[in-house]
């Protein structure tokens, strides 16, 4: 399990980091950074919301 | 408007005739019949290519996910003139909607930064200046057209001042504004049709803007008139096409869009009185209440994709060159992701409404227009004690844009507050 933000399509909207801070912070470069890239249990849920509510669609997660 | 047990013959059900638009407003009780009977359904009508009305909240997610396979640059939208026309041999303008990967997002990143929730908060003192302007003007008066007075004075200013336009020229945007969208309304129409009218006016602003851009390739400043101006894709300056379309669609996407989600949202506040009484005596609900507005209104009744090789959309084989039309406002009452789909609650939560879209193309000024709601009516919940209407909506005749031309009310506008 992996979560990934495509730095090319990320404009810094905040959702996922209002969706689940503890794993997404929007730097003063209006990207999304990824601060734990394999999360579980209640977290994945809120990063599962979190690519769902991406106004661009950046966040995808990927089976390993 | 809960007309879900309405039914409909699938030979005669029309959900793209401007002129529907114009006297009932959204056809919602033909979508509602849609997404349960037919969500992938082929759809042909006189003057316009066939295409697949796409009604459902996933598969309008599905295919916005895939601007590959569904691209923007053949068909941008479903339009349907009165008269058979002309396919025009070449675009009128090249933007950010009929642009595709990798052009999109090259354009797209010259001014994303500003449209950032960052970026927009720093303009929010001024948009707090220009809608508390616009409400002192209300206070001596006890009727007015909520439109011409209020709705449209807001989000035009706004534009005019990222873009630079000096003030005495803003008239000449709203009535460009009006001519792009309207220019099937008899009520804006010049010359002889909406074609022309559209024509003339995209014209007159690409004039406009030529000279502009002159002006800021020898003196830059901040505003974004002069960042597109600049700007340089892949090494190479903007071409005068593109960077005079890029305006083109600032200009109109900025006005149209805020100006008809804010009456829309005035409307459903006077229709759902309960609603704002409950905004009135909780300001905290005003988040919320702006999510559900633009939910309720959608303003972008449609865009098209056209898919790039044979697929398929809910098992409907859709062929290469096929386009599909995604009604967003139909989506946003989807019976599978909201709750009470047409009821109005400016508490709602959650609400993942895709009013915006969503995807490579999700709305540029998505956080513009909310900031501006917020403050709009944030505003009026402080100082709009009450409102009725005074005559009948007025709506646009078109199938793109959901538009209310005019809405006379009665009202009382408070002084602001001292701070």
């Amino acid at each position: 399990m992996k979560v990934v933000v495509d730095l090319k399509l990320c404009e810094g909207n905040m959702r996922c980091q209002e969706a689940a801070p503890e794993v997404f912070e929007v730097g003063d470069d209006d990207r999304s950074r990824v601060l734990i890239e394999n999360p579980t249990g209640a977290t994945l849920e809120r990063v599962r919301l979190a690519a769902r509510l991406c106004p661009r669609q950046a966040i995808t997660i990927e089976d390993k | 408007m809960q007309a879900e047990q309405q039914q409909f013959s699938l030979d005669t059900l029309n959900i793209i005739g401007p002129d529907h638009y114009a006297k009932n407003g959204y056809p919602h009780a033909e979508w509602t019949y849609l997404r349960k009977q037919k969500p992938v359904f082929w759809c042909e009508f006189p003057n316009t290519d066939p295409f697949w009305a796409i009604t459902k909240y996933a598969d309008i997610v599905q295919i916005s996910k895939q601007p590959r396979l569904f691209n923007n640059s053949q068909r941008l939208l479903v339009f349907v003139p009165d008269a058979p026309a002309e396919p025009d041999p070449v675009p009128p303008f090249r933007h950010l909607l009929n642009m595709d990967p990798p052009d999109h997002g090259d354009f797209r990143s010259i001014v994303s930064r500003r449209f950032t929730p960052r970026a927009v908060r720093e303009l929010e003192p001024e948009i707090e200046r220009i809608t508390g302007e616009v409400l002192d003007r209300m206070v001596d008066r006890t009727s007015c057209d909520f439109v011409i007075d209020i709705s449209s004075k807001i989000p035009l200013a706004v534009i005019a001042e990222l873009l630079g336009v000096p003030h005495q020229d803003w008239e000449k945007l709203f009535r460009w504004t009006n001519q792009v969208i309207g220019g099937g309304d008899p009520e804006f129409q010049e010359g002889t049709n909406s074609d022309e009218t559209f024509d003339r006016a995209r014209m007159e602003l690409f004039t406009y803007f030529t000279d502009m851009v002159a002006r800021r390739m020898k003196n830059p400043t901040n505003d974004i008139t002069s960042i597109v101006a600049n700007s340089s894709i892949n090494g190479t300056p903007m071409p005068q096409f593109e960077m005079l379309s890029y305006y083109f669609l600032l200009v109109v996407a900025g006005n149209e869009t805020t100006r008809n989600a804010t009456t829309g949202g005035l409307l459903a506040l006077i229709e759902n009185p309960e609603q704002f009484h409950r905004l009135k005596q909780d300001r905290s609900l005003v988040k919320s209440a702006v999510e559900e507005i633009v939910r309720w209104t959608s303003p972008v009744i449609q865009f098209a994709r056209t898919a790039t090789q044979d697929t398929e959309v809910r098992a409907q084989k859709i062929r290469q060159g096929e386009s599909v039309c995604l009604f967003y406002p139909s989506a946003n009452r989807d019976e599978d992701v909201f709750e009470n789909p047409f009821k109005f609650d400016v508490g709602r939560n959650p609400n993942p409404h895709i009013a915006f879209g969503i995807g490579e193309h999700f709305c540029l000024g998505a956080n513009l227009a909310r900031l501006e709601l917020e403050v709009i009516f944030r505003q009026l919940a402080e100082r709009l004690d009450y409102a009725e209407l005074a005559g009948p909506v007025e709506r646009l005749r078109s199938s793109f844009v959901g538009g209310i031309k005019h809405m006379p009310i009665k009202c009382q506008m408070k002084p602001a507050t001292m701070q």
